[in-house]
């Protein structure tokens, strides 16, 4: 039982004990905050000398707001928003943050309106002819400004060659309140993670049209994020946590009981609050999207995947660099590398990996190709950045 | 006079600071409901403070106004920008969020959130941490206890003792310490 075994690193200050015990982790209630839910309470964290204090958020805002008061050590997080509170984009000045390790691949998906469907309009194609035909421009929403949500739907609007910031409006809506939106008429589609996706297919209130996943396959999305001053304050506390968390991912992964145990966790009511028939088929790769179609995903939700998921992956962290970049969301090429390396926890990733016996690769990059067709290394930021035919670079 | 927009969509009724604020001196403008065009509303009023409840889902809505405002003449932004983590941090306590235009100093919030303060009790939930490290520990000691008799009742190791327990709390929504009380309190009176 690797869980229970004393980690076999020797640290240079005589003791790898964590400097706080008790930690304060802040959540959505998405399906892929399900590796934090199983390690705070299935005893995952006690070994490593921590208990963990789930709470709950109401926004990512909220959310952002606790971790840099000091309230929240550790959160949930979109990968964007943790770069943006690094870079000072948005409603807080900047403040250095620390990416301890990827929380998930895959699950979110983008959907549109029955009105949309009535109209005949179920196909990018179709989606593509409206919006440049019709007069009345389409409303899409998603979380946050600078989240994944909105970087997802803006790159798939964009290979679909309709710009994301001309060609329709694009808006904030808290993933809960979707469906009220769309049946105020409000939002014509949206872009959210699970269950949400999975709930308004299930009411009959539109249909998914797009997988994240089919975007990018195996793309990272939630990280386990903090402060860089916690990370530097508590390297042990954020060491041991890192170790809890990827030994509850594994746990998940472990076996198709596993899984369905943990959707079963996942729809209590002080978690997701959600019923079971909106999160576990979609965590279990099994799709409907509404239009009739029913599919096994092969890069569904993937919390684990030996370690695949949890690499917090230089590349990773710059490509939502290149996008805020590409939509005007920075005015100046950052360091790319420079920041993702200041942020990017790859280190103490590898410590905890380690530990648990867990694969974690040298490379430092991962090499992907996207829907449309570009590939992704993080070997040429700025070039990928400028490469877009769409885009809102000012200086151009 | 500061004109407050007032956002009013949770369970906290933040309403309820209306009077208060007015008594103060404040205009005030009340917004409640859950699916408000925000940003459209905020372009309306032109107030100079947007206050909002700490846990409202608007937030992120809020986000995106403070955003898209940036390159406005009179942008908004949240106060924190004025580098006074402080005040942030009162805010929190207090239970509001605050919102206001470039150009408004921080100090002229205080008496809002004075206000607000008074109105909301602030969360004293963290001194519950104190004990969280002596009850780690005997939690801790409770669920090996389980995990052995599990071990002798199903003749299995280690590992899967583990696995039947936790995969059995997360059915039940459970957490590992639930049942492992529960096992032991099945050993104990079979004896």
């Amino acid at each position: 039982m690797t869980d229970f075994s004393p980690s076999p690193l020797a640290w240079l200050h005589g003791s790898d004990a964590p400097e706080k015990t008790s930690l304060n982790i802040g959540f959505m209630a998405l399906s892929d905050c399900a590796p934090l839910v199983v390690a705070a309470t299935q005893g995952f964290a006690q070994p490593h000398g921590l208990t963990l204090n789930l709470k709950r958020q109401s926004s990512w805002a909220g959310l952002r707001d606790g971790l840099l008061s000091g309230e929240l050590d550790a959160v949930h997080c979109l990968y964007g928003l943790t770069y943006a509170v690094h870079l000072g984009i948005g409603g807080v000045a900047a403040a250095p943050m620390s990416v301890l390790m990827g929380l998930n691949h895959n699950g979110q998906s983008i959907n549109l309106s029955p009105d949309l469907r009535a109209l005949g309009v179920t196909t990018p194609e179709a989606l593509e002819r409206h919006v440049h035909q019709s007069r009345a421009k389409l409303t899409f929403a998603q979380t946050f400004p600078t989240g994944t949500h909105a970087m997802w739907l803006y790159y798939w609007l964009a290979s679909q060659g309709i710009h994301p910031l001309q060609d329709v409006n694009s808006v904030v809506v808290p993933p809960s309140q979707m469906l009220a939106h769309l049946r105020a008429g409000r939002i014509d589609g949206f872009c959210v993670g699970e269950p949400w996706s999975a709930n308004a297919v299930n009411q009959g209130m539109g249909f998914t049209l797009a997988t994240s996943q089919s975007i990018w396959p195996d793309h990272p999305e939630k990280v386990l994020a903090s402060t860089a001053a916690f990370t530097q304050q508590y390297p042990n506390s954020a060491r041991a946590l890192v170790a809890s968390v990827l030994a509850a991912s594994r746990f998940i992964e472990e076996s198709l009981e596993n899984r369905r145990a943990t959707a079963r966790l996942l729809s209590a009511e002080n978690y997701l609050d959600a019923p079971l028939e909106d999160i576990e088929p979609r965590m279990l790769g099994d799709y409907s999207d509404g239009l009739g179609n029913h599919w096994h995903d092969a890069h569904a939700l993937s919390l684990h995947n030996g370690g695949a998921a949890n690499v917090p992956y230089l590349s990773d962290g710059m490509w939502f660099m290149t996008q805020f970049r590409r939509w005007g969301l920075l005015r100046e090429d950052p360091d790319y590398l420079g920041v993702a390396r200041e942020v990017q926890q790859l280190g103490l990733y590898r410590d905890a990996a380690t530990s648990l016996g867990i694969d974690c690769p040298v490379a430092v990059m991962r090499s992907s190709q996207l829907i449309d067709g570009v590939v992704w290394d993080g070997s040429d930021p700025r070039g990928y950045a400028h490469g877009f035919r769409l885009h809102a670079l000012s200086d151009h | 006079m500061l004109r407050i927009l007032l956002i009013d969509d949770t369970e906290k009724k933040v309403g309820r600071l209306r009077a208060a604020l007015v008594e103060a001196g404040f205009e005030v403008i009340e917004e409640s409901g859950l699916t408000i065009d925000l940003p459209a509303r905020v372009e309306t009023v032109r107030p100079d403070v947007i206050l909002i409840d700490t846990e409202s889902p608007g937030r992120d809505v809020m986000d995106q106004v403070v955003l898209v405002s940036r390159d406005l003449p009179r942008p908004i932004v949240m106060f924190t920008d004025e580098h006074d983590p402080g005040v942030m941090r009162q805010a929190i306590q207090a239970g509001v969020s605050a919102y206001i235009v470039e150009g408004i100093h921080a100090r002229r919030l205080q008496p809002i959130l004075d206000v607000a303060m008074a109105r909301f009790e602030s969360d004293q939930a963290l001194k519950a941490q104190l004990q969280a490290r002596d009850q780690q520990l005997a939690e801790r000691k409770r669920i090996e206890l389980a995990k052995g008799l599990l071990m002798k009742m199903k003749d299995c190791d280690e590992e899967q003792a583990y696995t039947l327990m936790r995969r059995q709390a997360m059915s039940k929504q459970q957490k590992l310490i639930q049942v492992a009380e529960q096992i032991i309190a099945m050993h104990d009176l079979l004896g």
